[in-house]
């Protein structure tokens, strides 16, 4: 029998990886999400996880008092967290990548008003993506480009089984393209990682790199792509012979794409080993057409850095305490920043530091106040000393999210979500109001 | 007994991604994040049963968490922890002076520990809240 009362709600978008998949079915009873087609598990979950019986949802804003968090009025909750802020000499203003782009623009207003650093998840996952691109440019496309055109597909260092779940079926192997009629079988796949990952297992050839060598690597490749000979037997533990082979299917292919992950970012070279595969992607152009595309983790963390960017030229590690903004990572960054324990008061927003941190930078972090902009009950929340509960984007709240190619996708507001929650958004603007009341600015 | 000399690599996994969003507090999470995926050869060297905790240790901290058998391997020398809070009390803070820490790639070693318990998600984060 067909219930009356489903509300199907179509070309939903899924805010939760960079592949922010964009053809998701939501049903809705209630407000009450009861069913989710086309998304990954995690995505799925996402939308089921805003539902009413999920216990870790906050339904009011909290403080700490003796130790433990209690509810509070918003109009508590508010004041403290911009007492907070306008008392802070360097305050932390961190995360960003999972929320939509308005909100992001209203947080550089509130580091520029508060002269603090400002920073998103990209210093930890991407941000040497984006120094590698600064120094070195970057060839890349969209992923309905690579989707149409891709006759040989590189995962290096990634993983999209587990952290793109849907990326291999939509954009990158198993979809069918305008010139690869027949998907999969039209198209050459490797993966070069130092695990037999599961994307390594569905791959046509598998290159195991030593871990933490692929700078060397890349290095070996362009070598040979100058039709030097290699005097080594062994480059990062792979023989010769693999290396001319890859350069030989490299070469002949029609258009070749890399997509890497957070085993070149991750690992000892960082930035390096992206400008490393970039050089060799721009030198692949004198045979064919070769782009590289970084896999970015958070569905809307290419969004946080676009947004910083066009409001302070700078895409990450940013510092306001001059009143204008200046970058430096490695200074700027968030984690180095509180490695020298300078920062004395950190606001979250839609990010999770306390679980994503090294633990040193998390024991920092929390000897000083923490307030934490959050749907659900996260390590952030629980430890922090204000709690602001906001709508979920993408499932309650509407806004602007960029995948992983930079091309912006509207999110989608799927239900209203528990009443007496405000979005991020418009706890940015009353924090600003308040901060700047305090600051007669 | 113990391994020395090993490789740590961190990343995500798919059931740890669900998890997250289920509820970073909860048992799941800890079971999906809360394990070291050892390559079966490897584990044979232990000598333990799969699912037995151990206690895994870097230059930078240890962490005791349960091992279990890699499913994406072989992979002999390395071992991996999937991202979350106990792969970080392991991870080398330090960026080289660029920002981004080195989640990845730290010489590592595994112990078998009598009654080693894995803790929860706070209770694992809350002795760093004074
Ligand atoms: S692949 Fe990523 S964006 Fe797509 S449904 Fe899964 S989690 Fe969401």
């Amino acid at each position: 029998m067909i219930n009356k009362h489903v509300k199907t709600h179509t070309d939903v978008v899924c805010p939760f990886c960079g592949s922010l998949c964009d053809d998701l079915e939501v049903d809705v009873v209630n407000d009450e999400v009861v069913e989710v087609r086309n998304a990954c598990k995690i995505g799925t979950q996402i939308y089921f996880s805003s539902n009413s019986d999920n216990s870790d949802r906050y339904t009011s804003p909290m403080i700490r008092k003796d130790g433990e968090l209690h509810p509070a009025t918003w109009e508590e909750a508010l004041e403290k967290a911009a007492t907070l802020l306008a008392n802070a000499k360097r305050p932390l203003l961190y995360g960003w990548s999972s929320t939509e782009a308005e909100a992001i623009q209203l947080g550089v207003e509130l580091a520029e008003i508060t002269g603090g650093i400002l920073d998103n998840c990209s210093s930890i996952c991407h941000g040497p993506s984006i120094m590698a691109m600064q120094d070195a440019g970057i060839p890349k496309s969209t992923l309905g480009d690579y989707k149409n055109r891709a006759d040989l597909v590189i995962f290096w260092g990634c993983n999209p089984v587990h952290a793109h779940p849907r990326h291999l079926g939509r954009y990158s192997e198993f979809i069918r393209g305008y010139f690869r009629k027949d998907g999969l079988n039209d198209r050459f796949m490797v993966v070069i990682d130092p695990r037999t990952t599961h994307t390594a297992q569905l791959a046509d050839l598998h290159i195991k790199v030593n871990p933490s060598e692929d700078y060397e690597l890349f290095s070996a490749l362009r070598t040979v792509l100058k039709g030097i000979e290699l005097e080594e037997e062994y480059v990062s533990g792979i023989p010769r012979e693999q290396i001319e082979q890859l350069v030989e299917v490299m070469k002949s292919c029609n258009y070749g794409v890399i997509y890497y992950g957070l085993g070149l970012t991750h690992s000892l070279s960082h930035h390096r080993n992206v400008e490393n595969a970039i050089c060799l992607t721009r030198e692949l152009n004198d045979h064919t057409k070769f782009l590289i595309q970084p896999m970015r983790g958070h569905y809307n963390v290419a969004g946080s850095n676009i947004v910083f960017s066009w409001n302070t030229g700078y895409p990450l590690a940013i510092d306001f305490s001059r009143g204008y903004p200046r970058y430096n990572p490695g200074e700027y960054s968030v984690v180095p920043a509180l490695l020298r324990d300078e920062i004395d008061v950190t606001i979250v927003v839609a990010s999770d530091p306390v679980l994503n941190f090294p633990a040193a930078a998390v024991e920092n972090m929390l000897k000083h106040p923490l307030i934490s902009v959050e749907p659900h009950e996260t390590p952030t929340s629980a430890l922090a000393d204000v709690v602001l509960p906001v709508k979920i984007c993408g499932v309650e709240a509407e806004g602007t999210a960029y995948r992983m190619d930079n091309v912006p996708i509207r999110l989608r507001k799927v239900k209203d979500g528990p009443n007496g929650l405000l979005t991020d958004r418009e706890i940015m603007k009353r924090l600003i109001n308040a901060i700047k009341q305090k600051k007669n600015l | 007994m113990s391994l020395e000399n090993l490789v740590l690599i961190t990343g995500q996994q798919i059931d740890q991604g669900v998890a997250l969003e289920a509820g970073k507090t909860k048992q799941k999470y800890v079971q999906a994040a809360g394990v070291c995926k050892f390559d079966k050869e490897d584990f044979r060297k232990l000598g333990c049963l799969i699912g037995t905790p151990v206690k895994v240790s870097t230059e930078y901290g240890e962490v005791v968490v349960y091992s279990i058998l890699s499913e994406e391997a072989p992979h002999p020398g390395i071992i991996f922890i999937p991202a979350g809070p106990w792969a970080n009390q392991l991870v080398n803070p330090d960026s080289q002076g660029m920002g981004t820490p080195t989640y990845k790639g730290m010489k590592a070693k595994v112990e078998v520990v009598e009654n080693g318990k894995v803790l929860g998600t706070i209770a694992l984060l809350k002795k760093y809240k004074k």
